[in-house]
This record gives C-alpha cells, sequence and structure tokens, in this order.
C-alpha cells in the first residue's frame, strides 16, 4: 500500500502548490508512481502549470458524475518521467468556485466518506506509491478532508510570526485531533533570517521547539521562483538548482517520515 | 471413527466455540456498559448536537479522541461491523461497539441489521 501525504498551509502563498507539484513529478523521475489531486477547489491551479483539459474535474468526482480515475491524466509520457504521474485537477470556473461555496454540510460527508474512498481505489488500480494532496490554506472542508485522508501532513509555512501563530493552531486543533503525523516545512526563508538565526540548524531546531513538530526541511527564499512559478518544473527542468536540492532532501525525509 | 464423522464432530466443536465466543462477546459488552467510569476515556461524552447534525469534519473534530477514532474510521470503511471497524482502528471489538452504539445515540451513525449482524454506516 502507498502512502498518502497532505501538504497545507495556515495562510496562503506559503508555496503549497510548487512543492506539491515539483516532488510529485521529482519521485515520478526516480520511478514511483505517483498521483497528485488538486484539493485547493477555492483557488484550483494545477491545471495552469499543467495545461490541463481533463475530461472530468475533481469536482464530478465528487458530485458522483464519474470515478476518481475517470479524473486522472497521465503526465508521465509527456514530461518523459520513468515512474507514473497522474494527476486530478480541480475545476477554475467561476461556476465551479460558487458552487462548491455554496454546499452545505450534508454535502461534506459525502465529500469526506468520497475523498477517504477514492485514496484506496487509487492505491489499488494505480498501483500508487505516492498520493500527494495539494489543499486550500487555512481550515476549509476541503482541505480538512483531504488532511483526514492523509498519512502525513506537511506543514508548509513561511517563518513569519502570522505564520507561526496560526500554524500552531491549526495544529493543535485539527493536526493532532485528526491523530495524522506531521512535520515543518519552512519556504520562502530570506537568508538574512536563518543568519540572524544562528544558522540553518539552529534556526531550525528553535522553529521545532516553537511549534513542537519536527522540521522536515528548509527552503532559502528565491525571487527567481516568483518569476517561474507556475511555468516550469523545476525538479525536471533544473536539476541543479539550489530549489531542487532542497527539494530533494525533503523528500527523502518525508519518504522516510511516511514508514515510521 | 470416520473421516466424515470426525469432520462433523469438528463442525459442531466449531460451531459450539463460536456460540460461546458471541456469548462471551455479548457479556464483555454489558461489563463495558456497567462498568464505565463516570469520566475518562470510556465515558458517554456530554455533547449536545442539533438534531440532524451531520458526520462533516467539523463535528469530526469536535468529539473526543476515542470517538472520533471510531468515526474516521466508519467514514473510511463507510459501512461496517464492530468487528470490521476494530481491525481497522486496532480496538477490541466490544470496545469499538460501545463507541459505535454511542455514534448511534448522538444521531451521528446509523444501524442496521443484515441476518444476525449489525452494521454501522454513515448516512450520506
Amino acid at each position: 500500500m502507498g502512502k498518502s501525504l497532505a501538504f497545507h498551509s495556515y495562510k496562503g502563498g506559503t508555496g503549497k502548490t510548487s512543492l506539491v507539484v515539483n516532488l510529485g513529478a521529482l519521485f515520478a523521475k526516480q520511478g514511483a508512481n505517483v498521483c497528485l489531486l488538486d484539493y485547493d477547489f477555492r483557488a484550483p491551479s494545477l491545471n495552469v502549470l499543467f495545461k490541463a483539459k481533463p475530461k472530468f474535474w475533481l469536482n464530478d468526482y465528487l458530485e458522483e458524475k464519474c470515478g476518481i480515475i475517470d479524473t486522472l491524466v497521465d503526465e508521465s509520457d509527456r514530461l518523459n518521467l520513468r515512474g507514473k504521474l497522474w494527476v486530478g485537477f480541480a475545476n477554475p470556473l467561476l461556476e465551479a468556485l460558487k458552487d462548491i461555496m455554496s454546499k452545505d454540510r450534508k454535502w461534506e460527508v459525502k465529500a469526506l466518506t468520497k475523498t477517504l474512498a477514492c485514496k484506496k481505489e487509487i492505491f489499488e488500480k494505480k498501483k500508487v506509491d505516492y498520493l500527494l494532496f495539494d489543499t486550500s490554506p487555512g481550515a476549509q472542508y476541503s482541505s480538512i478532508n483531504a488532511l483526514a485522508g492523509a498519512d502525513l501532513i506537511s506543514l508548509v509555512m513561511k517563518a513569519d510570526e502570522f505564520d507561526l501563530e496560526g500554524t500552531k493552531e491549526l495544529s493543535k486543533g485539527v493536526y493532532e485531533a485528526l491523530g495524522r503525523k506531521s512535520g515543518i516545512v519552512l519556504n520562502k526563508i530570506p537568508i538574512e533570517q536563518i543568519a540572524a538565526g544562528g544558522g540553518a540548524e539552529k534556526f531550525g531546531k528553535q522553529i521545532e521547539s516553537d511549534m513542537g513538530l519536527p522540521l522536515v526541511g528548509m527552503i532559502p527564499c528565491m525571487c527567481e521562483l516568483m518569476a517561474y512559478g507556475g511555468k516550469i518544473i523545476y525538479t525536471i527542468e533544473k536539476p541543479e538548482h539550489t530549489f531542487t536540492k532542497s527539494l530533494s532532501e525533503i523528500g527523502e525525509t518525508l519518504k522516510k517520515m511516511s514508514v515510521t | 471413527m470416520s473421516s466424515r464423522g470426525a469432520d462433523s464432530v469438528l463442525v459442531d466443536l466449531l460451531k459450539k466455540m463460536n456460540r460461546n465466543m458471541e456469548t462471551i462477546s455479548k457479556k464483555l459488552d454489558r461489563l463495558i456498559e456497567l462498568q464505565r467510569p463516570s469520566g475518562g476515556q470510556g465515558a458517554r461524552p456530554n455533547i449536545s448536537l442539533p438534531e440532524d447534525m451531520p458526520l462533516d469534519v467539523t463535528t469530526l473534530l469536535s468529539l473526543p479522541d476515542h470517538l472520533r477514532k471510531s468515526a474516521l474510521g466508519l467514514a473510511t470503511l463507510r459501512e461496517a461491523t464492530a468487528t470490521d471497524l476494530s481491525k481497522e482502528t486496532g480496538r477490541v471489538r466490544a470496545v469499538e461497539s460501545d463507541y459505535l452504539n454511542q455514534l448511534v445515540s448522538m444521531g451521528l451513525v446509523k444501524k442496521k441489521r443484515k441476518g444476525r449482524d449489525v452494521y454501522f454506516y454513515v448516512e450520506t
């Protein structure tokens, strides 16, 4: 059985989508079978990067208009990957966004059970090693549904006070309550902040101590990523880039955490 | 004794063992009910929920840990006996049976009988 990993954050703009796409592509490049699901129904974005026009969206699956396997698009041949990379996209059309916002709690029960069920089906039918959920920030229904379906939660955060305080609340109120293993990915960290914190190791230990969670990894702030975000997959196109190297370390740590 | 006769004795013995196990299980359920402390993990949660409250994630998060584990396990299986759920959660059947019935009395989970088995499910 494969492992499911959800990437979540308290605030938006922490870099979850970039992380999910690049990690998924990296795992598939290394030979693993990977499935990415865009569970950010309020601001879908994977479709932009993959230029996707799927026959069915993940919204259709939750509405029981198709099976989960019908939503998956195989991107592995196009990207020339050793393993498989399937992607399930959320519908970015305004009508779909409005529809998701109007759902009642009874619909959310169905969405929860379907999210839990899709995980099993994807692992069994597609022989997936890693199922990665990209989620909406904060305590959105769809995000918490995905977190409930995950074996491991990666909290993606910047190291400012707003993120720290909010993420602590999420960690206590949601991750711990769901009984899910979780770890922190520090993203967009200015070099000056790391230096002021006494170097990467000391800075990381301080964050671990503040948050009460293990640090999965740290990615320095790079302006270049802003320019190319949503346009290229670094782990495929720029294997020697600092971002790719940081993600390789994070990927290895996540693999280890998901089996212990 | 012939081979067929030995098989028949064995089948009878297994049936008797099964009946005894069911009796023990029911007694355990009753013992748990009688010995439930006034507080702690086995206690009935003092949660008042509006009628027809669905088992969505916000309700899940408001449940005490021991019931949340059962509810989440049942949401994963969608429909299950206490025995099925005990395999999912790793807790004993009698405990799961008790927790599931607490969830039923809170209106979060439904149950139905199929033959001799009681199935619990999340209404969607």
